[in-house]
């Protein structure tokens, strides 16, 4: 069976910024260092009026091949994990193909996951190579779900910023590479991270338009994105540690054998809280949203690129990613570096 | 230190309160969502339980908070 490697990961995050100062000139009850101080957040990134997910993931796309020039012929499939498409059909990858100019032979699927959609991503490139089916799999993350949140939203709109990211992930011979991948779903939660209307369920109409108070002064439409954020934080801090326990059990390794562990960047309380919990020592745990926010899909390869570009992976690390959220959903594996 | 005794020096710091605050501590403006989100990875980290937000919301002192616990943990 051959096995996978993360080759390089390179990153977009569009010019725009919300500082926590814009914030708090809107939603004055709040200052600039408590917001930092809880969500470690000082500025998020936000995709241009005109600027869709796939705009960001071909910008990714091309800085990832401007610094490995000779990969992209190599491309012979092409994963695009995004919640918010350029178009209800065709699927977003296919337009990525061409504007790339990817080669006809290649497979292009877009893959609908939020925070865990990379390491879902992740595991079917490790499926696709370990298979036969490809070598070379490309996959990008993007989202832009600033365009999905109310003005008047605090609780999401002080959390999440648009990005994208590209990925290489490579047929490979050696020690190194994809390890084990653990899963979970739990659709009970569905509507704890939503956008209640827009789709075919909820169509959008001019009752789906209307804003109402959704509590703490958090005003938004049903056509607008929805977070009971003390839900999502149970959520993870009892999803999380269970699923990190199955895979380090599932690798025959423990929490001290691994060198760093890339959660999905929620917020800074949830990242550290999680670090306590797995009593993990902190310098083990990535922080990486403090100027984009919460990039959803592109969270944990914005925070492998940092430390890849800080020279933070050593040859031989154990790495864990774990991916939760939005679905509710979530997903881990290791690498081996 | 006792678990209260804990409890109440990080209730403290959540509720940005100037002094340390007691089980009588009435909440005011400051018990907002992020509050509670803050005060639900604390009762996990102390006591092992996790309370629901909705619950906490309807609280108005540290002590309804408390009362809450008991009622997961006995």
């Amino acid at each position: 069976m051959n096995s996978a490697i993360l080759k390089a990961v390179a990153s977009y995050l569009p010019p725009q910024r919300l500082s926590n100062e814009d914030l708090c000139r809107d939603h004055p009850s709040w200052t600039p260092e408590k917001v930092f101080a809880k969500t470690g957040i000082k500025e998020r990134s936000v995709s241009g009026a005109d600027e869709t997910s796939v705009d960001m993931g071909i910008q990714a796309a091309i800085a990832l091949f401007e610094k490995n020039s000779n990969e992209k012929e190599a491309v012979d499939f092409l994963i695009f994990c995004t919640q918010t498409p350029d178009y209800f059909l065709p699927s977003s990858a296919c337009i990525i193909q061409e504007a790339l100019g990817l080669r006809e032979s290649v497979g292009a699927i877009d893959v609908n996951q939020g925070c865990s959609g990379f390491v879902y991503s992740l595991s079917i490139a490790n499926g696709l190579i370990a298979s036969g089916s490809a070598k070379n799999v490309l996959i990008i993350t993007a989202d832009t779900y600033t365009k999905l949140i109310s003005p008047s939203d605090f609780s999401v709109r002080s959390l999440f910023g648009d990005g994208a990211t590209a990925s290489l992930v490579k047929a490979h011979d050696g020690p190194e590479g994809l390890g084990r991948f653990v899963f979970g779903t739990s659709g009970k939660g569905a509507n704890d991270l939503i956008v209640p209307a827009g789709g075919f369920r909820n169509p959008k109409s001019a009752k789906t338009a209307v804003v109402s108070d959704g509590g703490f002064g958090n005003k938004r439409s049903p056509e607008q994105l929805f977070m009971d954020g003390s839900k999502i934080l149970v959520f993870g801090l009892s999803k999380v540690p269970s699923a990190v326990g199955q895979l380090l059990e599932n690798e025959g390794i423990s929490v001290d054998d691994v060198d760093h562990f890339v959660f999905h960047q929620a917020s800074l309380l949830m990242l550290q809280k999680l670090g306590k919990k797995m009593k993990i020592p902190s310098e083990k745990v990535p922080i990486a949203l403090e100027y984009s926010g919460n990039t959803v899909s592109s969270t944990i390869p914005l925070a492998l690129e940092q430390c890849f570009l800080m020279g933070k992976f050593k040859s031989g690390d154990v790495v864990v990613l774990v991916g939760f959220g939005v679905g509710l959903s979530w997903a881990a594996c290791t690498i081996k570096m | 230190m006792s678990d209260v005794t804990t409890f109440l020096e990080e209730m403290t710091e959540i509720l940005e309160a100037g002094a340390p605050v007691t089980a009588e501590h009435t909440f005011g403006d400051e018990w907002d969502s992020l509050a509670i989100v803050s005060t639900i990875a604390l009762v996990d980290e102390i006591f092992g339980v996790f309370l629901e937000g909705k619950d906490l919301a309807g609280c108005t002192t540290v002590q309804s908070v408390l009362d809450l616990v008991d009622k997961q943990t006995t």
